[in-house]
């Protein structure tokens, strides 16, 4: 198969991955468990900056 | 001090809405024009034939009724109303005119409208609703002007035939300048270092003032005035004075109690209040007056509902100002419980003027009627007025 | 009592049929996304891929990512599609692309005026110029004063929207900590959250520092004007940027505060020129006064399919979608009008097809009172649980009169009176103030209109306004035959009542009042009070 062939193969494989990757993450919620477990951290980070609280 | 010799007489005035003074001047031909709010221009609820009087429930009790219609998240002076109108307690008035200042007062009238609790025999009862102005300027006062106009002036007329007329309401700024004249002369006492008259005596006397028929007590006033002339004050020193701002204070009894606690009560400025509701209108003869009146209220407007920044500044000087007049050495900041406006005018202004003119603060809500929780408030007011001994052996007073 | 007649969706709902097995409690998220069939789990998939390039975008500006660590309300777009999944719950069909169609765009909206806010703040883009050509205005403000300024060259910034009000709707705990603020400095926690949270982010001094200058209104409540002085003050005195009070009377159906009122709006607009050095141009004004005008009529016509016995738009999405449009926009920018467009077409062709959102309606609802931040789902909720059809919230019944659009000499003076008008009756206020008639009698005739059976109250504990009139509710609706089931919760206070606590106040009234069985038993008692 000539590599010009090849290019609508490789383009629907990465496609395809693509799909296959970002699908697991939606249906499984993975974005959001992720999140979930980075949420913590960012709540010490914002806890620990310094604001001048003033009326 | 010796008692004053009207105190007891003004004392039993405050202890019903409905006062044997109310029921004197219908039987003098009066209309009583029943109203709710510093906002509302005193003088033109007093022309010709009507007397105002301002709604306070003495001596609340129970408010069940008023609870079930507004729930129990409204301030208590709203639902205190509420339910003695229930209960038939302002059976006098002819009229009730309320400006659509504070939500709660505002929704305590309509609900005293919707259930129909004043004028069943009255044909020309009415109820009306005012929009209020926000800002000190021009387009405001053209506001209250046609505001003034169309629910106060215009029903007056139409339904009591009261006389309207600009002659008719320069007669009523110059009885409530007399009025104003006589209550501040009154206060002026309270500027001596030995005082002779007490926060209490001064707010009692006010008090009437503003819920009772004025023409009926100026008499008793003017004695009173002349009676404090020669009246001997007290040896003793006073702890601390201090100036008590605030939301509205129809209860004598907090007053009371500050000064039980060895304070002095030296100035007010709250709705109920000499400051700013007994100031005099001054009238030119250029323009109208119903105008100028207007403008006078706009001008000396102290209620946070003023809403521009001129106002939310002046505010806090205003207080400053009468606390230097006064010499007060702290400043109670407090409102009713569930007060909107005056929640967060108390913040801001405890903190403006502890911070930005260097006075002690004491920052409190207070439920309606004191004596159902005297003991807490006893003991806020008592520390406040050690933390003022303390900095004035300190050295300091004033921060 | 009134009844209304039940209606059956004949076709059974693609994919998932019990979406509240999804929810758990051992994570602050569901454990997986909704099943909806193939060609809605597909769309839905898609929308969620353009989410996520939304942000995507969003975060790839270095200026983005120094606010993300500078301001905590931020961390509340980490979970937009979480948010997102809260509006589409059970939902397939048109009503699933309504929602996405209202929501994504509404999400896009804000992550723009994030964009900007950091692009002006002092602290994080600093571009100076941009920042002096900057007008700050209020969350819950209508924006008709910015109707005639060039949005290219005068940018209006709605600072508490995605500060406060946005923020809260994805993460429900996120106001707290300035909830906690405003009161360790002083203010009551009985004053209504919202503006108490707003305060307390200027207490705080996490609001973005833009603009040449600040326009303020006394919005919705005494609440809402008193949180202003607060903000106001830190913006002047410490920040140099001068503050308007733009003052709107309350009592909006009296002919006699209109003069008042259009001339509040002629000194905010001569105070923008006067800061920003624009000026005002009427071919701008009218141009957006006709997308107002079309804004409303679709607004009309998405509540006539609503008063059909199958309503199409309505919920969350549709409230914070007339939100975002009548009152953030105020027919400013043009893109509106397309998604307007679509919005119509989408209901239309469900109506034709009598698309249900569940599976029978049993009653009909007016949904009257403030809805809670923090339950912003809820309405999807209420009718696939219990089949009650949520034809219409409060915050949606809104201006239907149309306002001048040709450029006459005649049509320039009555501008100022329609942008005055459309101000006085901005959202929630145009119910909760003018007088118990606007409160009280419009429900009445909106239950009627809409064929309603049922209002359900939210009972805001903070609203003055509207718990000030609880017993006329009550007794009013009794006379009327009309069912009404009071639903307690404190705006954006998850901690007044939970989330289960909300839904558990209608499981009780359906069970004990209407002794009715849930239609979806799986969603009666769902373990998200911790989530976001």
């Amino acid at each position: 198969m000539s590599k010009i062939a090849k290019i609508p193969l490789i383009l629907l494989g990465i496609a395809l991955g693509f799909f296959v990757v970002t699908f697991t993450v939606y249906i499984f919620n993975l974005d959001m468990k992720a999140t979930s477990l980075i949420a913590p951290l960012l709540e010490k980070w914002y806890d620990h900056l310094e604001h001048k609280q003033y009326l | 001090m010796r008692d004053l010799k009207h105190l007891q007489y003004f004392e039993d005035l405050l202890q019903q809405a409905n006062n044997a003074l109310i029921a004197q001047a219908k039987a003098d031909g009066k209309v009583c024009v029943a109203y709710t709010c510093e906002n509302v221009p005193e003088p033109l609820l007093n022309l010709d034939r009507a007397v105002s009087i301002r709604l306070t429930a003495p001596n609340t009790g129970s408010i069940d009724i008023a609870t079930y219609y507004m729930t129990n998240l409204l301030c208590e002076p709203s639902r205190a109303l509420l339910e003695r109108a229930v209960e038939g307690g302002f059976s006098f008035a002819d009229c009730v005119i309320t400006p659509d200042g504070c939500t709660m007062m505002n929704r305590a009238v309509e609900n005293m409208e919707l259930l129909q609790t004043m004028g069943k025999d009255n044909p020309h009862f009415f109820h009306e609703y005012m929009e209020i102005a926000f800002k000190n300027t021009e387009n405001d006062v053209r506001l209250a002007v046609l505001q003034c106009t169309n629910h106060i002036l215009k029903p007056l007329h139409e339904n009591y035939g009261i006389d309207v007329s600009d002659a008719a309401i320069r007669k009523a700024v110059e009885d409530h300048n007399r009025l104003c004249r006589l209550i501040h002369a009154i206060g002026d006492f309270r500027k001596e270092a030995k005082p002779r008259i007490t926060g209490y005596e001064f707010h009692v006397l006010t008090l009437a003032s503003y819920v009772c028929p004025k023409y009926l007590i100026l008499d008793k006033l003017e004695e009173t005035l002349e009676e404090l002339k020669t009246r001997e004050p007290d040896e003793r020193n006073y702890r601390a004075r201090v100036l008590l701002v605030g939301s509205e204070v129809d209860d004598s009894g907090f007053v009371k109690l500050i000064e039980e606690c060895g304070a002095f009560v030296c100035c007010d400025r709250f709705c109920f209040g000499s400051y700013p509701g007994r100031t005099e209108i001054v009238l030119n003869d250029e323009e109208d007056a119903l105008t100028q009146v207007c403008r006078h209220y706009i001008q000396n407007c102290q209620c946070p509902r003023m809403m521009s920044m001129d106002k939310v500044y002046g505010r806090k000087q205003y207080v400053a100002d009468l606390a230097k007049a006064y010499g007060a050495d702290g400043i109670i900041y407090q409102q009713v419980k569930f007060c909107d406006p005056w929640a967060y005018e108390r913040t801001l202004g405890s903190s403006m003027l502890q911070h930005d003119f260097g006075y002690p603060v004491l920052s409190v809500d207070r439920p309606y009627n004191i004596a159902s929780a005297g003991g807490q408030m006893r003991t806020r007011v008592q520390a406040f007025v050690e933390s003022i001994e303390i900095k004035k052996i300190q050295g300091g007073g004033k921060a | 009592m009134k009844t209304v007649e039940k209606v059956v969706n004949p076709v059974k709902r693609a994919g998932e049929q019990s979406p509240g097995k999804i929810f758990t409690d051992r994570l602050k998220v569901r454990s997986r996304r909704e099943w909806r069939g193939v060609k809605d789990t597909f769309y839905d998939y898609t929308r969620w891929l353009y989410l996520m390039s939304v942000l995507g975008r969003f975060i790839i500006v270095p200026r983005n990512i120094k606010g993300f660590f500078r301001y905590r309300w931020m961390m509340s777009y980490l979970f937009v599609p979480h948010g997102m999944d809260k509006f589409t719950i059970g939902l397939r069909d048109e009503a699933l692309r309504i929602a996405h169609t209202s929501f994504n765009f509404v999400i896009a909206d804000v992550t723009k005026a994030i964009g900007n806010c950091f692009r002006g703040d002092r602290r994080v883009g600093n571009d100076k110029a941009y920042s002096d050509k900057c007008v700050i205005t209020d969350e819950n403000s209508m924006v008709t004063f910015m109707m005639g300024f060039d949005t290219d060259k005068v940018h209006t910034i709605l600072r508490e929207v995605p500060t406060m009000f946005a923020s809260n709707i994805f993460h429900q705990f996120n106001v707290m900590h300035y909830l906690d603020v405003a009161q360790l400095n002083g203010i009551p926690g009985d004053v209504c959250p919202m503006p108490e949270a707003e305060a307390g982010i200027s207490i705080d001094d996490d609001f973005c520092v833009l603009g040449s200058c600040a326009v303020q209104n006394n919005t919705t409540c005494d609440g809402s004007l008193m949180g202003n002085g607060i903000i106001a003050k830190r913006l002047e005195r410490e920040y140099g940027i001068p503050t308007f009070q733009l003052a709107t009377p309350l009592r909006h159906k009296e002919p006699d505060v209109m003069d008042y009122a259009a001339e509040e709006i002629k000194k905010a607009i001569a105070f923008v020129e006067e800061h920003t050095g624009e000026k005002w141009d009427w071919d701008v004004y009218f141009a957006a006064a006709k997308r107002v005008n079309y804004a409303t009529k679709c607004r009309i016509a998405q509540m006539e399919i609503n008063s059909t016995p199958y309503p199409q738009f309505f919920g969350a999405a549709f409230s914070l979608y007339n939100d975002t449009n009548y009152m953030g926009n105020s027919g400013r920018m043009p893109e509106f009008v397309n998604v307007d467009k679509k919005l119509l077409e989408l209901a239309e062709r469900g109506y034709k097809a009598k698309r249900m959102y569940a599976k029978e309606y049993r009653h009909r609802a007016i949904v009257w009172g403030v809805q809670p931040q923090y339950v912003i789902d809820m309405l999807y909720w209420l009718v696939q649980c219990w089949g009650v059809v949520p034809l219409t919230d409060m915050l949606s019944v809104i201006n239907t009169d149309m306002i001048a659009e040709e450029d006459t000499p005649e049509n320039r003076e009555q501008a100022y009176r329609d942008m005055a008008m459309l101000n006085m009756e901005m959202i929630m206020r145009n119910h909760t103030h003018g007088g118990y008639k606007v409160l009280l009698d419009d429900l009445w005739e909106l239950c009627e209109k809409m064929n309603a059976d049922m209002v359900m109250m939210w009972e805001h504990m903070s609203c003055k306004a509207l718990t000030g009139m609880h017993g006329m509710f009550e007794e009013q609706a009794r006379e009327r035959g009309i069912h009404i089931m009071w639903v307690s919760h404190d705006l954006c206070d998850p901690r007044v009542f939970t989330r289960q606590a909300i839904r558990e106040q209608v499981n009780k009234y359906m069970r004990t009042v209407m002794r009715e069985e849930p239609l979806d038993p799986s969603l009666e008692d769902l373990p998200d009070s911790e989530a976001w």
